[in-house]
């Protein structure tokens, strides 16, 4: 490469470049333009229906620590991420453990569990909807049906509760996909460890706490990731399922009241706002996981 | 005392032979050997042993207690054997520091804190590793790692040794070093040792005794003198020993009262004394083995009317170190020797004799006759 | 992992009711959609229909029918476009080597984890500005870029594999840069190929949050927002929202059963749901 030193854009260079250029054209526009675009809705004074883009300064972003439904939504959030990640790393785990004991059948058993990450948020919604409606639904008259009436509820009807519905409903969903991380990263683990630590002496329980959790790191990052994010970014399926309520906001999350102060109640720069704290929630984990992985890549 | 004794040790995978009625027995103390090229079933013979694959027939003693028999069903698990394994990858688990894997199996035992750093030191002493107790594999060379892996294994105090190939992934200079450390350690330690290996350089070297093994079938046992000296089969005799031994497709004449070797290029006749064995082969085909080592300029002035000797042309001389490796050939037929010095040229004929206490007379149904 | 015997039956108990659970969903939506309004009062969801019909199907199709149609037609065109895009990314950001590739990756990554309402109020006017909003054409065109940042990462990683004395042999016997992309690099992408179009696939046909925000009107309503608004409506007929999920649900199961075995390389080699 010594050979175009002097000149930077070489013919090769610029024929090469005209590859990744519609690329990076629609990225760069799409992603970093409309970054930009929205964090200057954010800052202006645009209410109702026709644009306006007088900078009016940060007030947008102070009313929304004032506004008991942000903080509510936000609440929310930081409850998804603390019920649901770790529920979900936790079954995934414990399927993926379950799977490594040579079963017959054992592709089926994972092609069920994976089944429901694979489907839309807006079909797993409707089916939990059904699920837990309080007069008809599955598990009510389920329980009615198998003389267990004491344990019926209100499910998401009841505003105590309907949050962790929620949450139960997405780890059901997203289970099967970190049991298929987890599965990856045991199975990755050399067949003569395993016969290391059994003549050794450890068997079952005390083999995959010694020896096999401790090597899942990797893949239980990742799939933490993944799975944080998505807690935040959460929208199709609560939409869906509670409409946010039941009493009015118990089950708001951020990318709900943005959706809603945008485009039905036309708040466009409050709804700006709002988008961008959450991009910036989005990167303060994703930065660090990325620079964290580029930096594995090297060793 | 920890023997070790297989009968009729039989594995099989679907329709497939992985070994079939193995039967021996391991001496205390005995450094044994199995060796054969990939495939052979050395390996699943040893993972037998160690309890890691059940058996389809056959029984399993360790010392004085049966640990596995297929027909009375009895599997006594890895853990309770009394082994320690080495394996060829070391298997050495990544995420904890040298010390946590040496004391590994202490911990799983629950022996005591105190003990496991007294005896976890004393190992990495042994082993001259004890700087390394805090490092993670990942920071650790080959030859340390395996190390470790061997410290892992002593530190129990096992009744038996089992290895797997525990040299193969080293370059040779460490390996031949090891080599010797790894048997002077044992001859230390005093364990009984199984040692699985296609290399036959480490198996003559390091054995006590050697079964060889080709597909699945156990070919020879014995000492490595025996194997070298006696081999009972051209497989083994072919196996051992480099370079190979030269192997000539022969019929066996008699010629004037005399016992003769014909290749149709040349003829040896054979001592009288040979006579008794090889009475039955007259006539027939045979196969003539006789090693590089055992095949040496002639110094008589008798020539090629000498009963052992060949008029062979020289092809080329190859250079190894401390000796010359002469291919020749006779007529047609092809002949490695080795020899210290020649001052034979290229293409020269030169006049070369063989040993006769060497010769191997091998039927040419892979048995064999005489030395 | 080796466990003794007797406490296989309970391994396999447990695996059974995990099953149970992951399908109980799906089994009712079975049941449910095959259900008359009578079966409905009469029978508790998990029981099967009493006599079954299709009618609940056939008014959600009726419903749905422009929905799906719309959906497949984005979601094919934008696949197709996506997984061409990404596999040029890829292979220039592997095989050919130019400055800033590196970044370029970095800034594609960022994007795969975008939230997209921090783009969406813009992408709105952008839209509306390009004479795109309730069209399928706005459709594919978002669909389409977001998707590139996806792509690009999956045939990065796929093509990274591929030698790289394999183009310098190409190079060597004259061949330029597109002609290895044509003739060396594509021949060896069909993995890859249905690997990322059936993540693409899954992905774009199951989005909510563009549907909703660019194509609420009839034209180009996709079905992910033509279910939703099922849902929604005050009449519960809760046959009919089964089977409407269902017909939604169609072409993933449909894929799932088929490429099912792709579709998993995809998740595994770091796939990003939402």
């Amino acid at each position: 490469m010594n050979l175009s030193f002097g000149r930077v854009f070489t013919r090769e260079t610029m024929v090469n470049l005209l590859f990744v250029l519609p690329s990076l054209v629609l990225v760069g526009y799409f992603v970093y333009v409309l970054i930009g675009w929205n964090i200057v809705v954010s800052v202006s004074d645009w209410r109702g229906l026709t644009p306006s883009y007088n900078i009016v300064g940060f007030g947008q972003y102070i009313t929304l620590f004032q506004d008991p439904v942000f903080l509510t939504s936000l609440t929310n959030n930081l409850i998804l991420i603390l019920l649901f990640v770790p529920s979900s790393l936790a079954l995934g785990l414990f399927l993926a453990i379950l799977l490594d004991s040579k079963i017959r059948g054992e592709g089926v058993f994972r092609n069920i569990y994976l089944l429901p990450f694979s489907l839309a948020f807006v079909i797993t919604a409707t089916l939990w909807a059904w699920m837990y409606n309080p007069d008809v639904g599955v598990i009510n008259t389920l329980f009615q049906a198998i003389g267990l009436r004491f344990l019926k509820s209100g499910w998401i009807t009841d505003p105590n509760i309907a949050l962790a519905c929620v949450v139960l409903a997405i780890v059901w969903q997203f289970s099967g996909y970190t049991m298929l991380i987890f599965s990856a990263g045991i199975k990755s683990i050399p067949e003569s460890q395993i016969m290391a630590a059994e003549v050794d002496g450890a068997k079952g329980f005390n083999l995959y706490r010694r020896v096999v959790i401790p090597q899942l790191k990797t893949p239980a990052l990742s799939a933490f990731v993944v799975l944080m994010i998505f807690a935040l970014k959460v929208f199709d399926f609560i939409y869906v399922l509670t409409g946010g309520g039941p009493a009015g906001y118990s089950t708001y999350v951020l990318p709900l009241l943005m959706f809603r102060e945008t485009f039905l109640s036309t708040h466009f720069a409050y709804g700006a706002a709002i988008a961008t704290l959450l991009f910036l929630l989005v990167l303060v984990i994703v930065v660090p996981y990325l620079y964290l992985s580029s930096r594995r890549e090297k060793d | 005392m920890v023997s070790i004794t297989l009968e009729n040790l039989t594995k099989m995978y679907g329709n497939t032979i992985a070994v079939k009625d193995v039967n021996l027995q391991i001496k205390d103390k005995e450094f044994f050997v199995f060796l054969g090229p990939s495939g052979c079933g050395k390996t699943t013979t040893l993972l037998a042993i160690a309890g890691l694959i059940k058996a389809d027939a056959g029984e399993i003693w360790i010392g004085d207690e049966l640990v596995t028999s297929a027909e009375k069903g009895i599997h006594k698990p890895p853990q309770e054997r009394g082994i320690a394994m080495v394996f060829q990858d070391y298997a050495i688990y990544p995420h904890m520091t040298v010390f946590d894997n040496i004391a590994f199996p202490l911990t799983i035992s629950k022996v005591k804190k105190d003990e496991i750093k007294e005896r976890v030191k004393k190992t990495a002493e042994l082993l001259g590793i004890s700087q390394l107790l805090n490092r993670k594999p990942r920071q650790l060379s080959g030859g340390q790692r395996q190390r470790v892996a061997l410290g892992r294994a002593i530190v129990r105090r096992p009744k038996v040794f089992l290895m797997d190939e525990p040299l193969a992934n080293l370059d040779a200079k460490l390996r031949v070093q090891t080599r010797t450390e790894l048997k002077k350690l044992q001859l230390e330690l005093g364990v009984t040792t199984v040692y699985v290996t296609h290399d036959q350089v480490e198996a003559m070297t390091m054995a006590d005794k050697i079964m060889v093994l080709r597909d699945g079938l156990v070919e020879q046992i014995g000492t490595p003198d025996d194997l070298y000296n006696h081999p009972s089969n051209t497989f083994v005799a072919g196996f051992i020993g480099s370079p190979e031994m030269n192997f000539i497709d022969c019929t066996l004449v008699e010629e004037r009262e005399k016992l003769c070797l014909d290749a149709k290029e040349f003829k040896i006749s054979l001592p009288a004394e040979t006579f008794p064995k090889l009475k039955s082969y007259i006539g027939e085909e045979v196969i003539m083995g006789i090693r590089p080592e055992d095949i040496y300029e002639s110094k008589s002035v008798k020539g090629t009317t000498q009963d052992n000797a060949v008029k062979m042309t020289l092809d080329l001389i190859e250079p190894v170190g401390p000796f010359l490796l002469l291919h020749l050939r006779a007529g047609r037929i092809p002949f490695v020797a080795t020899v210290k010095q020649t001052r034979a040229k290229l293409g020269q004929e030169v006049v070369m004799e063989m040993d006769f206490d060497k010769i191997h007379i091998f039927d040419k149904k892979t048995a064999k006759a005489i030395l | 992992m080796r466990i003794p015997n007797p406490r296989r039956i309970f391994l396999y108990i447990l695996l059974i009711f995990f099953a149970f659970v992951f399908l109980l969903p799906l089994w009712t939506d079975i049941t449910t959609s095959f259900k008359s309004i009578h079966d409905i009062i009469y029978t508790i969801p998990v029981e099967p229909p009493l006599s079954p019909t299709i009618e609940p199907l056939i008014t959600a199709f009726n419903i749905m029918e422009r929905p799906l149609l719309n959906s497949l037609t984005f979601t094919a065109v934008a696949t197709l476009f996506s997984c061409l895009l990404g596999s040029i990314n890829g292979y220039a950001l592997t095989k050919i080597r130019f400055r800033g590739a590196n970044t370029m990756f970095l800034l594609f990554s960022i994007g795969i984890f975008l939230p997209y309402q921090a783009v969406l109020v813009p992408l709105v006017l952008t839209m509306s500005r390009l004479g795109l909003y309730n069209s399928i054409g706005g459709l594919i065109l978002t669909h389409t870029t977001y998707g590139i940042t996806i792509t690009t990462l999956l045939f990065r990683n796929f093509y990274g594999l591929i030698p790289d004395s394999l183009i310098m042999a190409a190079k060597t016997d004259g061949a330029g840069t597109w002609t290895i992309y044509r003739r060396i690099i594509l021949p060896l992408s069909l993995l890859p190929f249905v690997v990322v179009a059936v993540l693409q696939f899954t992905s774009i046909w199951n989005d909510f949050l563009f549907g909703v925000t660019l194509a609420r009107g009839s034209e180009a309503m996709p079905a992910s927002v033509a279910l939703a608004n099922l849902k929604g409506t005050t009449e519960v007929n809760w046959n009919v929202q089964m089977a409407g999920a269902l017909w939604y649900a169609l072409p993933v199961l449909i894929i799932y059963l088929v490429l099912g075995k792709y579709l998993i390389r995809g998740y595994m080699a770091g796939a990003i749901k939402g």
